[in-house]
């Protein structure tokens, strides 16, 4: 029991955390040199060395932090991130945590990703952190929304809040064909929760690095592996909502939601690196005026096909 | 292992957490920390929700709490203007009347939790938490619940357009002027105007 319990579902998670964000940055690392960009060395080995430089990097303190905070939020960002790949069912026997409300779950993991993210530019006690924090908010506050309609649009078939079912409704057609505005929409949260590409708010380049501008180190390297970490997470609620999870011919189910989740992972990592940063403000309108009415066509859509 | 052993074990941390970190909301000296505080709180109270097969309600809890601790966060700080919610500040006002309150409404809920005989209802087999609660929100009891949500909405929306109308340091129509340094005194810490300027402290 304590073996089928918790150890391998431990492993399952601890695993697909390491494999999957040492594979998001090589993906974006041949994402960036697609469109040209230099890299120093090959980007297979590129993410080892910064985590290796990050590692042995004297790790920086400013003054009169909020100490809780300024030490637990990167770790609680990468908690949250193995919360949510702990939701993802690998197979309908396979799922590390089979509760029946594992979709609300995940919206929680959203909703606790924006306290998490603030705190760790709060608690900095410098400006440009602080800043970056409540960009975060308003970024947070605006993406929460679509991703709940989006969400509530691929529970309506399944009947059930539960993960395993929202794929098992998807037998005959993936919702991504049956809703075709959800993954769309749902990149964007991925986007937006990781703060990345366009709506890398938070972290930016105009705040000299944001939240994290004053983060160094071993810290670092948490903050960082926690935001990829929180992608892949990402990339494996896309795939059990939008393109049938572990449903598949010939290839075993766990293999499927493997190449579905580095699918994912590729193309967001290529959106990143292809869209330039917005602004703020015009981010939150964008956000507000026009993906939130396309995420209420998506729901009513959603509920007149399973009207009909 | 016993499992209900294991369960009663987590519930007495759950329990002594969730009050441990609702004293501290008190205790704290920032806005933000406070907020944060309420929300640890609120969550160990999902969590103990969870154990008792509530598996909607205690994971509606996290996000719920979630969101609206730090849309809390966000609001005091906007409108108390303490520099970001870092700076110290004392979290409570009117003691003696709230340690009374404080007092009486522990003693009448303990004596409630220790006085009253609680029905013992195990939970039927086969019952569905998620679905039945789906059913009776948007079943019999519809009305309520909806008409609860328009009026807690107006509610919101009502405060914020009352208590924007006039800011911490003058009304909003008019550009708000910082205090003086002493009583009294010139606003601190604004530029010297022309003359001609016409005496308006409005941006532009």
């Amino acid at each position: 029991m304590i073996l089928d319990q918790l150890i391998w579902p431990l492993l399952l998670v601890f695993a697909t955390l390491g494999g999957g964000v040492y594979l998001l940055a090589v993906l974006d690392g041949l994402a960036a040199r697609s469109f040209g960009l230099p890299q120093a060395q090959s980007v297979w080995l590129l993410p080892l060395s910064r985590g290796a430089w990050l590692l042995s990097q004297q790790a920086n303190v400013t003054e009169a932090p909020d100490w809780w905070g300024w030490r637990l939020a990167p770790a609680l960002y990468l908690t949250l991130a193995a919360i949510g790949l702990a939701l993802v069912p690998w197979s309908r026997d396979w799922v590390a945590t089979d509760i029946t409300t594992s979709l609300v779950l995940w919206g929680s993991v959203e909703a606790l990703a924006t306290v998490v993210i603030f705190l760790q530019g709060w608690s900095a006690n410098t400006h440009l952190a602080l800043i970056g924090a409540y960009r975060y908010v308003a970024l947070g506050l605006s993406y929460i929304l679509i991703s709940m309609f989006v969400l509530i649009g691929v529970t309506l078939p399944a009947e059930s809040l539960a993960l395993t079912q929202v794929v098992a409704s998807q037998q005959e057609l993936w919702n991504v064909l049956r809703q075709p505005l959800g993954l769309p929409l749902f990149l964007i949260v991925g986007l937006s929760i990781t703060f990345r590409g366009p709506f890398n708010l938070a972290d930016s380049t105009d705040l000299a690095g944001g939240t994290s501008v004053e983060v160094s180190g071993p810290q670092r390297l948490v903050w960082e592996f926690a935001r990829s970490a929180m992608l892949v997470a990402f990339s494996g609620i896309a795939t059990t909502a939008f393109l049938g999870g572990w449903l598949g011919p010939w290839l075993p189910g766990p293999l499927w939601v493997m190449l579905k989740m580095l699918a994912v992972l590729a193309i967001l990592a290529w959106l990143g690196r292809w869209f330039a940063r917005i602004t703020p403000e015009r981010c939150i309108s964008l956000m507000w005026l026009a993906l939130l009415p396309l995420s209420f066509i998506d729901l009513i859509w959603a509920g007149v096909e399973a009207l009909l | 292992m016993n499992t209900s052993f294991f369960v009663d074990v987590v519930f007495i941390l759950l329990a002594l957490f969730a009050v441990y970190t609702g004293w501290r909301v008190f205790r704290t000296d920032s806005m933000v920390r406070a907020s944060f505080f309420l929300l640890l709180s609120f969550i160990t109270v999902g969590a103990i929700m969870l154990l008792l097969s509530a598996m909607y309600l205690g994971v509606a809890m996290f996000f719920m709490m979630g969101v609206e601790m730090m849309v809390m966060a966000l609001f005091m700080v906007m409108f108390m203007m303490n520099p970001a919610g870092l700076n110290p500040m004392m979290m409570v006002h009117q003691h003696k009347l709230s340690i009374g309150a404080g007092i009486a409404s522990f003693v009448i809920l303990a004596a409630m939790a220790l006085l009253s005989r609680f029905p013992v209802q195990p939970l039927p087999a086969g019952l569905e938490p998620v679905s039945s609660l789906g059913n009776e929100l948007l079943g019999d009891s519809m009305l309520i619940f909806e008409s609860a949500g328009v009026v807690l909405l107006a509610t919101m929306i009502g405060v914020v357009v009352l208590s924007s109308q006039r800011g911490r340091f003058g009304s909003a129509q008019e550009g708000s002027m910082p205090p003086g340094l002493e009583p009294g005194g010139e606003p601190a810490g604004m530029p010297e105007e022309d003359s001609g300027a016409g005496g308006h402290h409005h941006g532009h």
